[in-house]
């Protein structure tokens, strides 16, 4: 209501040739790609399942990907925390604690590389791509592992290692 | 309109209160003869302003779409942007298309992104700085109908999914209705507030990557909606319904929806009682 009342008026001005209202009917086509035309990812053509009417369907519930999943993540996470602040608090390394700490490290990467994966390898897109990035981050996980492993055994271990980093 | 009829209003009002008291009469009588006599008050310089709005049509789908800019007198628009595109709409450009209703931030349609942040066009006010351009556009990572008019169906398809209305098993003990105390009612304010404009899960980079799978803070924050009601019975089921990787659990906590919500509302806190609510049972 408030809009046709003020355009009918504003028309009825506009009828009146004036500076500013020669002014206001300026328009100007600006062109939308300032860079270079990439096409990363094209988005697909949009695809409705069902009706419109149709809600999106439920998946399986399954908690070790879903509450067991997440709970477990925070429990490694926060216990990274004291980890880490140990062998500063201590002030020498102790191999257990080490060990500890290199165990959490190595599955606190792997669930937030996983993480990653699934954010950007999307399985109904790139099934394919999906399942190799699945198995390389098992495969650097697993190396990871063997090389923290080895490295606490035949070598001084992570805190040590840090420390003399931090000293050198 | 609102913002001519004001000042008419005032007048009328405080005139009719002077002349209450007979004393100011006369007052009123020289400041109207005054007025009378003097000039009508000069016109304001025309303050133009450029907006930059991205526009693209169906019925040429083979064109790129393209910024187009048009320019208004600032002086002569009302202050939201939204006044500024019915405007443009009316006097400019008819083919310009965008949804609006209201007009005063409590129907959602008018949800855009104007200077780069997901909001409603009827609550944000036009900056004044005629220097810069205003940049429009529709809600980001979503499938376009024309011009600022996002495709909203999936969005409505994932709100429909996790059941927004009231489940129980039982009848109420009354046989009437469900009654609630006010320390339960009060625990859905700041969640039933929502409007589903769709400006937070639009604001998600989450929900840009995986808006199939991934619900989304609006829809999240109506499953919570659901979840801490007193009177559903349901509770179990709506939770299960979270339990997989992808319908929750892809927010990262990015906060964006809070940072964007033009209600002021906090689906990012609503997400993390959900999870804290999965995680303890509860």
């Amino acid at each position: 209501m408030a809009s046709t009342l003020r355009s009918s008026s504003f028309r009825l001005l506009a009828s009146r040739p004036t500076s500013a209202t020669r002014l206001l009917p300026q328009t100007r086509v600006a062109a939308f790609h300032a860079s270079q035309r990439q096409q990363i990812l094209p988005p697909g053509p949009q695809v409705v399942h069902g009706t419109v009417n149709d809600p999106v369907p439920v998946p399986e519930p399954n908690a070790a990907h879903g509450s067991y999943h997440w709970a477990f993540e925070r429990i490694i996470a926060l216990g990274m925390v004291p980890l880490c602040v140990a062998p500063f608090a201590a002030g020498t390394a102790n191999p257990a604690l080490d060990a500890a700490l290199g165990a959490t490290l190595v599955l606190h990467s792997h669930i937030g590389f996983d993480a990653c994966v699934t954010d950007y390898f999307p399985k109904r897109q790139y099934p394919k791509l999906r399942s190799f990035m699945v198995w390389l981050l098992r495969g650097a996980t697993v190396t990871a592992a063997v090389g923290l492993f080895s490295f606490q055994t035949n070598d001084v271990g992570i805190t040590e290692a840090v420390k003399k980093f931090w000293k050198a | 309109m609102a913002s001519l009829r004001q000042p008419t209003l005032r007048l009328l009002a405080s005139s009719s209160f002077r002349r209450a008291s007979p004393t100011i009469i006369n007052t009123t009588r020289s400041l109207a003869s005054i007025a009378a006599d003097s000039p009508p008050p000069a016109k304001k310089e025309p303050l133009l302003k450029k907006f930059t709005i991205y526009r693209w049509s169906p019925d040429e789908p083979t064109k790129k779409p393209h910024m187009q800019e048009y320019t208004l007198d600032l002086n002569e628009t009302g202050p939201m942007v939204l006044d500024a595109l019915i405007r443009i709409k009316n006097e400019l450009d008819p083919t310009l298309t965008f949804r609006r209703s209201c007009r005063e931030g409590i129907c959602g349609s008018c949800a855009m992104n104007v200077e780069g942040t997901n909001t409603l066009a009827c609550l944000s006010r036009i900056n004044r700085d005629a220097s810069k351009a205003t940049k429009i556009y529709p809600l980001p990572h979503m499938y376009i109908v024309k011009d600022l008019v996002p495709d909203l169906t999936n969005f409505y398809k994932q709100y429909k999914s996790i059941k927004p209305y009231l489940q129980t098993k039982e009848p109420p003990a009354d046989g009437k209705e469900f009654l609630q105390s006010k320390e339960d009612r009060k625990k859905l304010d700041g969640l039933y507030e929502c409007i589903l404009c769709a400006c937070c899960s639009t604001s998600c980079p989450s929900y840009w990557w995986n808006q199939e799978e991934y619900l989304g803070p609006a829809v999240l924050m109506q499953a919570y909606r659901w979840l801490a009601d007193s009177r559903d019975q349901m509770g179990g089921q709506r939770k299960d319904a979270l339990e997989n990787s992808m319908s929750l659990y892809r927010c990262h906590t990015i906060m964006n929806c809070a940072r964007t919500c033009p209600k002021g509302l906090n689906p990012g806190l609503a997400i993390a009682k959900i999870k804290k609510m999965m995680a303890f049972g509860s």
